[in-house]
């Protein structure tokens, strides 16, 4: 699975981590996370984020 | 120990979270200007375009704040140090006592000193409030002129733009994002922006602001005019230096900083964009949030040096990929340039390489290897043999 990285601090989604402190659980494609979930790190929103090619 | 954070940005609320990582006695205080919990700056565009809610431009719940046990006091901005007692004073008249003091007090919009910005329906975009007024007054006003081509600019006027205002950019040098591109890149995202309904002016030099108590037009350099309803100010931001200076703490262009981001009194450090580091003045979300993560651990009297950020700009404007990270436009002779374009895909990539290292690169058009490349350049790694290559659309990055 793809990982994602934010574009304003650097953050990197991990699928295969996901996002346990908000709620997203390891396996979650960054495409199924909630609209609503921001960067854990900054907290810039989804839109925010790239794919790690 | 009591630390005081003077902030609630990106650098304030990420130093806060950190020093609480480390350390979960730790008292920590911090007192903020603006009457709204931390937003990410990047997300005021969206707001502006519309995007997303009010609500969601927030990065943490309310109950966050206590759950962590940081104090926060809103619409509470200090006025004066004294740093002889360990003591800070908050509009109001109230004083504070600090063991450790930490300066996250941001930048503000830089306004250039051309006639006329006290005018009714000049804008700068640095805070939530800033874009309510921006909001409220484009209601009535439907020609917005953006003064600035950089990254903020060009983010502002495609926010404006998708709002139904008509928008032109206007910028001084000849050419868009002077710092993030060089002459070929800003010659493709000029024709990109235009594409998008936004006409761009370069080269021009703003001298006055028309009207008589609003905005009706704007006057450049060589006698030419621009009629418009409101013109929104996006050239830069400067540190927000006062409250160090008058504590007589060592400034210059920013709140001067060593490496352990201490200023020149022990007990206050400094992280984000008030600060000078090793003459730098950096203004960008990674910077601060590196700087936000060291100077919690040195507050907390480990000793962690920050060595600087590469500085990296992403434009986040919808449908145009572009990513600039570090040097771009080295002097002549000093490096060499590899350069690949696909104009009709709106394709172009450039890399910097210095002694067989990558120090710089331009991606537009594509996200593929730009992650890549990014830390390619952030851990100096060695592409001698392969710098015909590194910029083929397939290149295998695991061969470095």
């Amino acid at each position: 699975m793809e990982k994602w990285e934010c574009t304003a601090c650097g953050y990197i989604y991990d699928p295969e981590e996901g996002d346990l402190d908000n709620r997203v659980e390891p396996g979650t494609p960054f495409e199924d996370i909630p609209d609503d979930w921001v960067c854990p790190q900054c907290g810039v929103g989804k839109e925010f984020f790239q794919k790690i090619a | 120990m009591r630390v005081i954070i003077v902030g609630n940005g990106l650098a304030g609320i990420i130093s806060a979270k950190t020093l609480r990582e480390l350390d979960e006695k730790v008292e920590i205080e911090v007192f903020a200007e603006e009457k709204y919990h931390y937003y990410p700056r990047p997300n005021l565009i969206e707001f502006l375009a519309g995007t997303i809610p009010f609500e969601r431009t927030f990065a943490f719940p309310q109950e966050w704040y206590r759950e962590q046990n940081i104090n926060i006091n809103l619409e509470k901005p200090v006025i004066r140090i004294f740093p002889d007692s360990q003591e800070m004073e908050v509009e109001g008249g109230k004083r504070e006592k600090y063991e450790s003091l930490l300066l996250a007090n941001g930048s503000f919009s830089f306004i250039p000193p051309f006639k006329g910005t006290d005018k009714n329906g000049i804008f700068a975009l640095r805070t939530l409030d800033d874009a309510f007024e921006l909001l409220e007054y484009l209601k009535n006003h439907q020609r917005v002129v953006v003064i600035g081509g950089g990254l903020l600019g060009l983010e502002t006027a495609r926010a404006v733009k998708s709002r139904g205002a008509r928008v032109e950019v206007v910028e001084f040098f000849d050419r868009l994002l002077p710092r993030q591109l060089d002459i070929q890149g800003a010659s493709l995202l000029k024709a990109q922006i235009e594409n998008m309904g936004i006409k761009v002016h370069l080269g021009l030099a703003t001298e006055e602001v028309l009207g008589q108590d609003e905005v009706s037009g704007l006057r450049f350099k060589g006698e030419r005019e621009i009629e418009t309803d409101m013109a929104i100010i996006a050239a830069g931001v400067r540190p927000n230096i006062r409250l160090a200076k008058e504590a007589g703490l060592e400034t210059d262009r920013g709140l001067v900083v060593d490496d352990y981001l201490q200023s020149s009194n022990p007990k206050i450090f400094a992280a984000g964009d008030v600060i000078q580091h090793r003459e730098r003045v950096y203004g960008i979300i990674p910077s601060s949030f590196n700087q936000a993560r060291i100077v919690a651990s040195n507050i907390l009297s480990k000793k962690e040096k920050y060595e600087g950020t590469v500085p990296s700009n992403t434009l986040k404007v919808v449908g145009l990929d572009l990513t600039s990270v570090g040097l771009v436009n080295p002097e002549e002779g000093t490096c060499e340039e590899f350069r690949k374009e696909k104009k009709e895909e709106g394709i172009y990539k450039k890399v910097v390489i210095q002694k067989g290292v990558v120090v710089g690169a331009i991606w537009m058009g594509t996200k593929k290897g730009v992650s890549e490349i990014s830390r390619i350049i952030s851990r100096k790694i060695n592409v001698e043999k392969h710098k015909i290559s590194l910029l083929e659309d397939d290149f295998d990055y695991s061969v470095l």
